[in-house]
């Protein structure tokens, strides 16, 4: 994206034919950068005109010779689709409770781990591992690990209290996603807050003590105020990769039962690459993509709106 | 409103080394304003964190009248204070600042915006109270914690050199502020600074610390005129005074070639004290300057002449063999000149003597 600047026209030289400044000398001093900005195109903007094209056309790979145009018939069926509706809820679901419960978990952390006590190190290391750990592997493992109802670590701890005989990922197919990506994106969140956390001047903290406030009074009136733009930018970037998600649902679930798990990226998947309806998905990914479009303008236009107004004294 | 005594408050931080805060002992009475002066590291602001419970009190006591504030919380001791990067909350607005220690306190909405209205009008705020901090220059942000610190009404106010981050004119204008503020509001008010001149402007009584001790508690002019030992003496006053280790001789003492006289009074009480050499402090306005050549005197040659209007200090060095160098004030363009020699008397006889072992007042 480029940003121009409109000069007022008195101010605007007249451009010179030849030499510095001129419209050539630009084209040479730009023509560094085009090579980037075509592959750009070629890797973004060409794929998504494809799909635009894809999604005007009825076109089922398993019925070869079928292809034809049909409009906009496929944003229709995309919008009357019950599964679709469905589907666009759990992703809502599944993003929104996994941010809100990792920046929770993170915060509780970060407040944890902004006090001084012994082996503060190896438990902040500890507590990060869970974000360096594959995405698939992290699902696998709890999956199998953790969830499974026979040899499942969970079930194993609860059998001693007469509890152990759930089988977790069928009957809380889309909790059980979120668990493990709440489990992964808690340390984020924590890191994150933890930034926050210390770079706040200690004479604020202690001005507030004077001024009569206890604990909750200073959490309350000053360090959630200072926190808020990183728990901001925290939901911002949580949201930008959780609504992608896609390892763990087919790790664990695979959208089932049914599509009781699946979000919006598994579900094209499906209908692309298990259903072969290729006008079908083209149509939904453009749905999402304009969504997205639309969500993220006014998410990225809150983090400019925080990180620009520069509250420090 | 309340006294507040220091009795052999002591803060360690580290178990065997030598405290911050060494058995420190004050008496501040109720509305006093007191200053604690001291170098960087003498433990004043220190003493002053004990006071308000930001720091923990690791021997003895500090009472806030007559009550013991070892284990108490800063929010129950009922003070207020001014730190020296104002500390203000960056995300409330002026008056939002200023009503906050009330609004912790549960004072009903009405109460608090009629006391924060009525010391933005003291304060000359009253304009500023809907912006944020961030908004403000650092004269205003200084004045918005005074106010957070006045709208209280605490027993207690201190401050951690609220005046360091301002610019020169600002400071003197702000100190004359504050100190007048005081003595009208009456409030017991306990200040630090590592500016001898704010403490000399400010303070009823001045009380200086170097390493975490006390050197001497008493009024400014007392703390000049009579100052404990060499310490006190070379801290307090600009330029510093001299001070030289002298021998003693028949009539005073041996400066270089010659021989300075001394008063009787002086005499007695080095002979009393038993001493064979001894430091004498002669502050830079002591001296009269003669031309040299009439015999008497200490001779002295100029390096540097410092011209102020009203007053010029001379920076010259004795011509003792060892060049020690030596301030004198004398009457603004008196005509001196770099490298002049000139003869040096001591005019007072309130010279001052200390022991060059332990820096004591002879």
């Amino acid at each position: 994206m480029t940003v121009t600047a409109e000069r007022p026209a008195e101010l605007t030289p007249r451009r010179p034919d030849r030499g510095p400044g001129s419209r050539a000398d630009g084209w040479i001093r730009r023509a560094p950068l085009l090579p980037a900005l075509v592959f750009t195109i070629i890797v973004t903007q060409l794929p998504f005109l494809f799909t635009i094209y894809y999604s005007l056309q009825s076109w089922n790979l398993v019925r070869p010779g079928s292809r034809q145009f049909v409009g906009v018939d496929n944003y229709i069926l995309v919008f009357t689709d019950s599964q679709f509706r469905q589907v666009a809820l759990n992703t809502v679901l599944l993003t929104a409770g996994a941010v809100l419960f990792s920046l929770l978990l993170g915060l509780l952390f970060a407040l944890l781990l902004d006090r001084a006590f012994f082996g503060r190190g190896f438990i902040r290391t500890l507590l990060i591992t869970p974000f360096l750990i594959t995405p698939v592997a992290a699902a696998l493992l709890w999956k199998t690990v953790l969830f499974d109802p026979t040899y499942g670590l969970i079930n194993f701890v609860l059998s001693p209290f007469g509890a152990g005989d759930t089988d977790w990922i069928s009957t809380f197919p889309l909790t059980s996603v979120m668990i493990a990506l709440v489990w992964q994106w808690t340390p984020f969140m924590m890191l994150l807050i933890l930034a926050g956390l210390q770079s706040q001047p200690h004479d604020v903290l202690e001005a507030a003590r004077v001024d009569g406030a206890n604990t909750w009074g200073v959490f309350r009136e000053v360090t959630i105020p200072h926190l808020r733009r990183f728990i901001e930018l925290g939901i911002v970037l949580g949201a930008i990769y959780l609504i992608n998600t896609f390892d763990a649902i087919y790790m664990m679930t695979q959208g089932g039962p049914g599509t009781a798990s699946a979000n919006l990226p598994f579900y094209i998947y499906q209908r692309a690459f298990l259903g072969f309806d290729i006008g079908q998905s083209a149509a939904m990914g453009v749905v999402v993509v304009v969504a997205t479009i639309i969500v993220a303008t006014f998410a990225l236009r809150l983090i400019f709106r925080s990180f620009s107004g520069g509250e420090e004294t | 409103m309340a006294e507040v005594e220091f009795d052999q408050a002591s803060r360690i931080y580290t178990a065997g080394a030598k405290p911050a805060v060494n058995r420190l002992d004050l008496e501040i009475e109720d509305g006093e304003f007191v200053v604690l002066v001291g170098p960087s590291g003498s433990g004043k602001s220190t003493a002053l964190r004990m006071l308000a419970g930001l720091e923990e009190i690791d021997g003895g006591q500090i009472r806030i009248g007559g009550r013991n504030m070892v284990g108490v919380p800063s929010r129950d001791r009922d003070i207020a204070m001014v730190f020296q990067n104002y500390a203000l909350y960056p995300n409330k607005t002026v008056g939002e600042n200023m009503a906050f220690p009330l609004k912790m306190r549960g004072v009903p909405k009405e109460e608090r915006a009629s006391k924060v209205r009525a010391a933005a009008e003291i304060l000359g705020l009253s304009e500023y109270l809907d912006r944020k901090p961030r908004a403000l220059s650092g004269g205003q942000r200084q004045r918005v914690a005074m106010g957070r610190a006045i709208v209280r009404e605490p027993q207690v106010f201190l401050m951690d050199e609220p005046l360091s981050n301002l610019d020169a004119k600002m400071r003197v204008s702000t100190r004359t502020e504050i100190a007048a503020m005081q003595r009208r509001l009456g409030v017991t008010t306990v200040y630090v600074t590592h500016d001898q001149v704010e403490a000399m402007t400010m303070g009823d009584r001045v009380a200086l610390l170097k390493d975490g001790e006390l050197q001497q508690f008493a009024t400014p002019a007392e703390l000049y005129d009579q100052p404990a030992n060499a310490f006190v003496a070379g801290f307090i006053g600009s330029p510093a005074m001299n001070l030289f280790t002298l021998p003693v001789s028949e009539q005073g003492v041996r400066m270089g070639s010659s021989e300075l006289a001394l008063p009787r009074s002086l005499r007695s009480r080095i002979s009393d004290a038993g001493l064979s050499t001894v430091q004498l402090g002669i502050r830079p306005e002591q001296w009269t300057v003669g031309a040299d050549g009439n015999g008497s005197g200490v001779k002295a040659q100029v390096d540097v002449v410092e011209e102020l209007g009203s007053d010029a200090f001379l920076y010259a060095h004795l011509d003792d063999g060892e060049q020690t160098p030596v301030v004198v004030r004398t009457s603004g363009r008196s005509g001196a000149r770099r490298g002049d020699q000139i003869a040096l008397t001591p005019t007072s006889e309130d010279l001052h003597l200390f022991d060059p072992s332990t820096g004591e007042r002879v």
